[in-house]
């Protein structure tokens, strides 16, 4: 009896030790990053390169909203490239409209299919198509349909893709969680003498408030991350935070430090977002057809 | 018009029945009203732009001719041709392809042996396996500029490199075909293991125990419960991660385009960023169109192969 004791003991501990081992393996890319935003230009590229700064600075950080104040050096080399500030302006619009849009659109037809198989049983087997393709292959003709409608390089031709893009996931997800809604609550209510719109608004909406904001979180994350349609249709108003990243690496230079702290700043939200959704993340890449 | 007999149903009941049948047949308009909008943007988005690719494709046009797109002189399967004899086209689409095959095949190897390591407990396994997710969090660019940080010439993996090997390691990565596509894949691995993990990780805690005890009893080894138990049952769940990352796998843009933009010469250029070039650095858009027309077409016919088992 003690030996299997003393035995189990050691055996969770060599496990303990291997699961460190595999954590820190998978965070150490995002800490070297972490590190040279808070390292000044001197050690950027120093050798032998250190994990922890020598002298943190966060200058990095305050260069990347004021580029034109002296901070150490850095502000002459990152002068040359835009400030981000109208990148995060341009994301923190477009991508709140967008993801409201997308789950709101996408909970009404999501609730129409499944209740009353609107549009066919197809339909939802249709939207999945906008997902499964490489996103330049629709790029290509809706550029030339974007310039007749004269939207590049708008927030707006943004937000209507985005929306679009984004609604298989919306109309996926939240499946699941209205056909957790049991029908005898919505038929009491109808025989009650309630409209559908009453129904659908003051019984099954407050059902599935945790729902939309699962899939809200979901599609968020999508749309802040996304990069190739926005490098495609933006150039200089509407550029988002991706699209920025993309212009400091590839700018003449070589500005590491501001690079690694924009990275940083850029995935804050999303990481955040990601956690607080942890849960629904399967639920949400395999659209609804794998459910924790 | 259902009858109810009279004699069974009381009056007040009957109202309600026919009332409720009332808001039935106004639920087709209902249901229609909901999934317009939805309707509306899948033709804006989808539906038109797929019928202007596919014209697109069939004529000679470039923004920098100096006519609309409508006007543009027929080519008839001149860009159509001109693909199938495109050899940067068959390369970039061989890339994609073999990163899917190597990427996926890894992630799964790995997101495996991770889901069975973290199915036993011990302490601290709760907060690691939440430690563990969120690259797939994170912004593709981020994830590109990661590993571009790590793989400078005198960036930390070639300072590792120097110490394990002890001897100088000055590694170009980017600058050399085979290196610069092994560290995209190892980019795209690191983002998306933790998606089969997750996947594969929830499926095993849905499992039935009872198999797996029952065979326990019979004496079978570790190996054979996970080889004839384990795996079977997790099949479905497989499949679903499997397709759906493989697809997304194929789509890899952003990754290539932070670290490498296909370079060195088009050494890492997948389909997407091949495409990408044509189409918008270039300006070629009707051939860019045709190009795409096809990628349509062929993700279509293996999408519909691979999920073939899943129907079943």
């Amino acid at each position: 009896m003690r030996k299997t004791n003393w035995s189990q003991a050691l055996g969770s501990g060599i496990r303990w030790l291997i699961g460190l081992l595999i954590c820190i393996v998978v965070m150490l890319p995002i800490t070297w990053v972490l590190s040279i935003s808070l390292k000044p230009p001197e050690e950027w590229v120093a050798y032998p390169p250190t994990l922890v700064p020598i002298e943190p600075t966060f200058s990095n950080y305050i260069v990347l909203f004021q580029p034109g104040n002296p901070v150490g050096g850095v502000s002459e080399m990152v002068s040359a490239a835009q400030p981000v500030t109208r990148a995060f302006v341009n994301s923190l619009i477009v991508v709140p409209i967008a993801t409201a849009a997308s789950v709101l659109i996408g909970f009404l037809a999501s609730y129409a299919t499944v209740r009353f198989q609107a549009g066919g049983a197809t339909l939802p087997l249709f939207v999945l198509t906008t997902r499964m393709f490489p996103p330049v292959a629709f790029a290509v003709p809706l550029l030339v349909y974007f310039r007749m409608l004269n939207l590049i390089d708008t927030q707006l031709a943004l937000i209507l893709m985005y929306t679009g893009f984004t609604i298989a996931f919306s109309l996926w997800m939240m499946r699941g969680f209205i056909e957790g809604v049991p029908r005898h609550v919505e038929e009491a209510a109808i025989l009650d003498g309630a409209s559908p719109w009453r129904v659908l608004l003051t019984i099954t909406l407050p059902l599935v408030r945790g729902g939309l904001a699962a899939t809200g979180l979901f599609v968020f994350i999508l749309n802040w991350t996304e990069f190739l349609l926005a490098q495609v249709f933006t150039s200089r108003e509407a550029i988002t935070i991706p699209v920025q990243v993309s212009h400091y690496v590839g700018a003449v230079g070589r500005f590491y430090g501001p690079m690694a702290a924009l990275g940083i700043v850029a995935s804050i939200p999303v990481v955040v977002a990601g956690y607080i959704i942890q849960r629904y993340l399967v639920t949400g890449f395999t659209f609804g057809l794998v459910r924790e | 018009m259902t009858e109810y007999a009279p004699s069974l149903v009381r009056p007040s009941v009957r109202n309600a029945l026919s009332r409720l049948e009332r808001k039935l047949s106004s639920e087709r308009v209902f249901g229609i009203a909901l999934i317009a909008p939805m309707q509306l943007l899948l033709w804006f988005l989808l539906i038109i732009p797929t019928l202007i690719v596919i014209y697109l494709s069939f004529v000679r046009w470039e923004p920098r001719m100096g006519v609309d797109w409508w006007d543009a002189p027929f080519a008839f399967l001149g860009n159509y041709t001109r693909v199938i004899t495109d050899v940067r086209f068959w390369s970039a689409l061989g890339r994609s392809a073999g990163i899917v095959v190597v990427a996926v095949t890894l992630e799964f190897l790995i997101g495996m042996a991770l889901a069975l390591f973290f199915s036993r407990s011990f302490p601290g396994k709760r907060i690691m396996t939440s430690a563990i997710l969120y690259p797939m969090m994170l912004p593709w660019v981020v994830v590109g500029l990661c590993f571009y940080l790590l793989f400078l010439d005198r960036g930390p993996v070639n300072y590792v490199l120097t110490q394990i090997l002890n001897r100088p390691i000055n590694v170009e990565w980017f600058k050399h075909p085979p290196l610069a596509m092994t560290t995209i894949i190892l980019a795209d691995v690191w983002q998306w293991t933790p998606f089969l993990f997750l996947i594969l990780y929830s499926g095993l805690g849905a499992l039935p125990k009872e198999p797996v005890e029952a065979a326990m009893t019979l004496g079978a080894s570790r190996w054979q419960i996970f080889r004839y138990i384990t795996l079977p049952m997790l099949k479905p769940v497989i499949l679903i991660a499997l397709v759906i990352r493989s697809l997304e796998a194929f789509k890899i843009f952003d990754v290539v385009f932070i670290m490498t933009g296909g370079g060195p010469g088009t050494a890492t250029e997948t389909i997407s960023v091949y495409i990408y070039r044509v189409g918008f650095v270039f300006g070629q858009l009707s051939y860019a169109a045709a190009m795409a027309v096809l990628i349509l077409v062929l993700v279509t016919m293996i999408t519909r192969m691979g999920v073939r088992p899943l129907e079943k």
